[in-house]
């Protein structure tokens, strides 16, 4: 195999100035959301760690992160596809189709084998020995495994391939499942959402073009720098809900004020996502700003914590206007399940780094790590 | 003769087989056959759901043509409870569909499927100079000058016209040699640039085509900021079931909606505007120009003896659409039936479809002859409120289950069930509404056209004028069908300005409802109750079906324009869109069949979407159930 490119010999391969290199690099670093200080390691890194070819496949899916991939503001998603990786396949965007293209995919993944990223977006279906997908008239069960054992690193792209998504929710009638319940034995990398926020997806690839190896994950195999935090915890609508001023119905005087969207269903106090910070459109809105609760959409099993207008349980919220100190101290003192218990463990999270408490609190409440994920 | 297999079939949603037979010395296609290869059971998974979740869940059903089925599934609900939502919310959600329909239109042309008509192998022998030059004459000669009615004419000057200097050409085309050399073609690899359709455009048309192609990837996502701004995000935006969840608010600091949220609204569809005006129209009309005088007018298909439509854009409030209210202010008009426009306008046949049609089972009903389904009743067509479906997955002619060599077109052969309208088989899609639409026009059914349905005319006549054919001679062939959707683009960014004009003037007469919550509790639902949401999607007349019991979803069915397109054969009835569309397409090498693939992208097919199952007797489906959630 001839060595690949890096992203600098792509640049100057490509006619593009160094002027040009660095300013990348210098966005990559912000998206990143790494401290300025770094930004020589990022040229660096940029620099010497080889072009990545990628491959990318289709289970049972609806191509709405496919769409999201190409709303990518920073990186330009022309950017990426043409001059930061190698997209060698991807049927959503490829000229070729049919034979030609399956040819090629074996191509690749003989040309690069052990060397290049895996991106699988959507679930699995089981059922059946797998015909519930097929592509190319073979099960899609089939050509994951095939095309996993050659990859570098895998990214489940998108709730469905993280967690199953909407057609593994009851009563599952394909038998669909993740890609790491397939899959074991690579690095694999979560990056949910119903779909996923374009800069996250994008952002995580870049990640690993940077810096030739998955960023860090949290216990349940998230980016920490995208997963990190609840949306309760970025939400610029928070302060209502620590003074008790709440949307009681669509449309109220509350509503029009943009309070806090608890009492209608908003899943924020237990999801994990960039929403609260990032947002959507790179600051522009997200669910919530525009009026409508959030659903924890890259939250596992979401779609069975239903119905999305019941309101979180066993939540005690001030029902008047209230000292903030006072309110906090109500809500330190309720040690139940649900939002609060989140609240404790994010509040740990900060204070007893990887402690066992942590471990202890993140476990009751969501979900146990999995196996075969990478950290 | 020879069988030629395309699967996958690239630049779509979702998983699309076909196979056609073709005579190598003549190149016809004696026989074709489109399957859909993937179900999810979406439906399934409704069944039990509360009413007022039930969009979001339905919205999954596709990420492309995200919203429309979101769009459906609340009209259908809304329909049900007899809910009718404020004027605000009817103009907020056309203002977003019809911003999906200009981005979805735009993304179809040029990143779905531009590659089949331009090729950057082929832009790399241009002259940047007389590229240039051709962008020029293109915006001289291929701009169509039609416009909606503009209230608050907001932008100054167009903000996005097409680089027309030699230098831009230069660099953009060093950049495709310097990726062509690099040996690392990625998303234009594997693909036979050689055929010699590449041939039929000058290679500055190519080069112009494949800057576009980069412009418009990269300013494509600011299209649907009404989504972002309205719905939150994009794809799959945010609704509520009686209205949006987007309060309007001139008075607080902090609304989701205000004067600088309209703003960004605005700015959308102006650039919108001139994104379509600018880019999409012209470079349109110069390719389909071209290739209509180099002699393509081939693969119209079903269109020219039957299209469908339901027609859409409620201009106010209506009370519900199975009462046939939902017909009575729309803005474009093309509820029903069309044949035989092969003959000309004068001879097409119009057959209406109103209210009472929708719950008549003899109007719209699914059959599964070929599909992998069986009912208990063989050879019987059911109406989606008593569809009734139970998975039979077979052997494929030649292969195994999980091997495939060939499809069985003499049996079962596609997870796509096949819908009728009156028995018949039906083209959907822009091409079927612009037919309708001027059919009824031209012959006086209408008879006085509304703005839109009268630009729909202009459109069509001026295209007519400018390829110097009639519209029957270029509308029914591949060019029209792709022609129709960006003609519909233009028509749609026009649209989005036209309700946001409203949704202004009605802020303005001190209007700011956006929700009828006055039915938001179950206990003011009735025990039982059915419902039906039409909405004329970017690819065609969309409707969901939905029966409600004791408060939860019972029975769910989405016939979506995929499923019309798509289907398989039927028995009686004959081809479906996609199939008939394979056969009346000529195919000059058998193993680089280019020509299959632009006529079936000229369809943006769709397949998450057309293939659904529900099974509302409640039927276990024959699976192993080990799902860890339960």
């Amino acid at each position: 195999m001839e060595k690949r490119d890096t992203l600098w010999e792509l640049f100057q391969k490509k006619n593009i100035s160094r002027r040009d290199f660095l300013k990348t690099c210098v966005a990559l670093t912000s998206i990143m959301g790494l401290s300025t200080d770094l930004l020589p390691q990022v040229i660096e890194a940029a620099e010497k760690k080889p072009l990545l070819p990628v491959i990318w496949l289709h289970g049972h899916e609806c191509t709405g992160c496919d769409e999201s991939f190409i709303r990518s503001q920073s990186p330009l998603t022309s950017d990426l596809v043409l001059n930061m990786i190698a997209l060698e396949y991807m049927d959503v965007l490829a000229a070729a189709a049919g034979e030609p293209l399956e040819h090629h995919l074996e191509e690749t993944i003989a040309k690069y084998n052990g060397q290049y990223l895996l991106i699988f977006e959507g679930a699995v279906p089981e059922a059946e020995n797998g015909i519930y997908c097929m592509v190319g008239g073979k099960p899609i069960i089939e050509t994951l495994k095939h095309v996993a054992k050659g990859a570098a690193a895998i990214i489940e792209n998108g709730s469905c391939a993280a967690w199953g998504g909407i057609q593994a929710a009851r009563p599952n009638p394909t038998k669909s499942v993740s890609v790491s319940e397939i899959i074991s034995g690579k690095p694999i990398i979560k990056v949910p959402g119903c779909p996923p926020i374009p800069e996250v997806l994008t952002g995580t690839v870049m990640h690993y073009v940077l810096f030739g190896q998955l960023p860090p994950v949290d216990n349940q195999g998230r980016p920490k720098q995208f997963f990190g935090n609840r949306i309760h915890d970025t939400c610029y609508r928070r302060p209502f809900f620590d003074s008790g001023m709440f949307v009681e119905k669509f449309d109220d005087m509350g509503s029009k004020a943009g309070w806090c969207l608890y009492k209608v269903g908003c899943r924020g106090p237990e999801a994990y996502n960039s929403c609260g910070n990032m947002r959507w459109w790179n600051g522009m809105s997200y669910p919530i700003q525009s009026g409508a609760p959030c659903v924890a959409c890259a939250s596992k099993n979401f779609w069975d914590n239903d119905p999305f207008y019941e309101r979180l349980p066993n939540i005690p919220v001030p029902n008047t206007i209230a000292d903030a100190d006072k309110v906090g101290a109500v809500l330190a003192g309720v040690t139940t399940a649900g939002v609060v218990a989140h609240g404790i463990a994010s509040y740990v999270q900060h204070k007893m780094h990887q402690s066992k408490a942590e471990k202890e609190l993140a476990d009751s409440d969501e979900h146990k790590p999995e196996p075969g994920q990478n950290e | 003769m020879k069988r030629i297999v395309v699967d996958p079939i690239n630049r779509i949603e979702g998983h699309l087989r076909v196979e056609i037979k073709v005579d190598e010395a003549t190149g016809k296609v004696e026989d074709a056959l489109s399957s859909g290869t993937a179900w999810r059971g979406i439906e399934l998974v409704l069944k039990d759901r509360d009413p007022r979740d039930a969009w979001m869940f339905a919205q999954r059903i596709c990420g492309v043509c995200t919203t429309v089925h979101a769009l459906g599934c609340l009209r259908a609900v809304e329909d049900a409870l007899g809910i009718e939502i404020p004027k605000n919310a009817n103009y907020i959600r056309n203002i977003i569909a019809a911003s999906q329909a200009v981005h979805d239109h735009t993304v179809h042309f040029y990143h779905l499927h531009a590659l089949d008509w331009v090729s950057p192998v082929a832009a790399l022998k241009a002259d940047p100079a007389a590229t240039a030059a051709l962008q020029n004459t293109v915006l001289e000669k291929y701009s169509l000058k039609f416009e909606g009615p503009i209230g608050f004419a907001t932008s100054a000057y167009p903000k996005e016209f097409p680089k027309a200097t030699t230098a831009y050409f230069r660099e953009i085309q060093n950049k495709v040699k310097a990726i062509v050399e690099s040996g690392q073609l990625g998303i234009f690899a594997g693909h036979y640039w050689d055929h010699p359709d590449y041939n039929v455009l000058p290679p500055e048309a190519h080069l112009m085509a494949v800057s576009h192609y980069l412009n418009m990837l990269d300013r494509q996502r600011e299209i649907v900021i009404p989504h972002v701004i309205f719905g939150g995000k994009n794809p799959h935006p945010h609704y509520i079931v009686g209205g949006m969840p987007c309060s309007i608010s001139m008075n607080d600091m902090n609304a989701p909606i205000n004067t600088e949220r309209l703003a960004l609204v605005d700015t959308s569809v102006n650039l919108s505007i001139d994104l379509v005006n600018n880019f999409y129209i012209p470079d349109l009309l110069v390719i389909g120009d071209l290739f209509v005088k180099a002699g393509y007018v081939d693969g119209g298909g079903l269109a020219g003896q039957r299209v469908l439509s339901f027609g859409d854009f409620p201009e106010d409030k209506y009370s519900g659409t199975s009462n046939g209210d939902y017909f009575k202010n729309l803005l474009i008009r093309s509820n029903g039936v069309v044949e035989n426009f092969a003959g000309g306008v004068d001879k097409a046949k119009f057959y209406p479809l109103e209210g009472k049609d929708l719950s008549d089972p003899n109007v719209l009903a699914e059959g599964v002859d070929h599909a992998w389904y069986t009912y208990t009743e063989k050879g019987k067509d059911l109406h989606p409120w008593s569809g009734v479906t139970n998975p039979q997955y077979t052997e494929p002619k030649e292969g195994t289950k999980t091997n495939w060599k060939y499809l069985n077109e003499d049996g079962k052969y596609s997870w796509v069930k096949t819908p009728k309208h009156n028995g018949k088989m039906a083209e959907v899609g822009p091409l079927a509404k612009y037919i309708i639409v001027y059919t009824k026009v031209k012959q006086g059914i209408i008879g006085q056209p509304t703005w839109a349905e009268k630009m729909i005319v202009d459109q069509i006549d001026a295209v007519s004028k400018l390829l110097n054919l009639p519209p029957e001679k270029w509308l029914l062939s591949t060019v029209g069908r792709t022609a129709a959707r960006a003609l519909d683009a233009q028509l749609h960014a026009y649209i989005s300005k036209y309700f946001l004009d409203k949704l202004i003037n009605s802020i303005k007469a001190g209007d700011t409802t956006v929700a009828n919550t006055a039915y938001w509790n179950p206990s003011s639902w009735p025990k039982e109750a059915k419902g039906v949401g039409l909405h004329e999607a970017p690819r065609g007349g969309l409707s969901h079906w939905v029966t409600i019991k004791n408060g939860k979803i019972d029975n769910y069915q989405a016939i979506v324009p995929s499923t019309w397109n798509a289907c398989p054969r039927d028995d009686k009835a004959g081809h479906g869109a996609y199939e008939a569309s394979m056969i009346e397409t000529k195919v000059k090498i058998a193993e680089k069949p280019l020509e299959i693939l632009r006529v079936i992208h000229s369809f943006d097919p769709c397949l998450a979407c057309a293939t659904h199952l529900y099974d509302s007797t409640g039927k276990e489906i024959a699976i192993v159930r080990t799902d860890p959630y339960l």
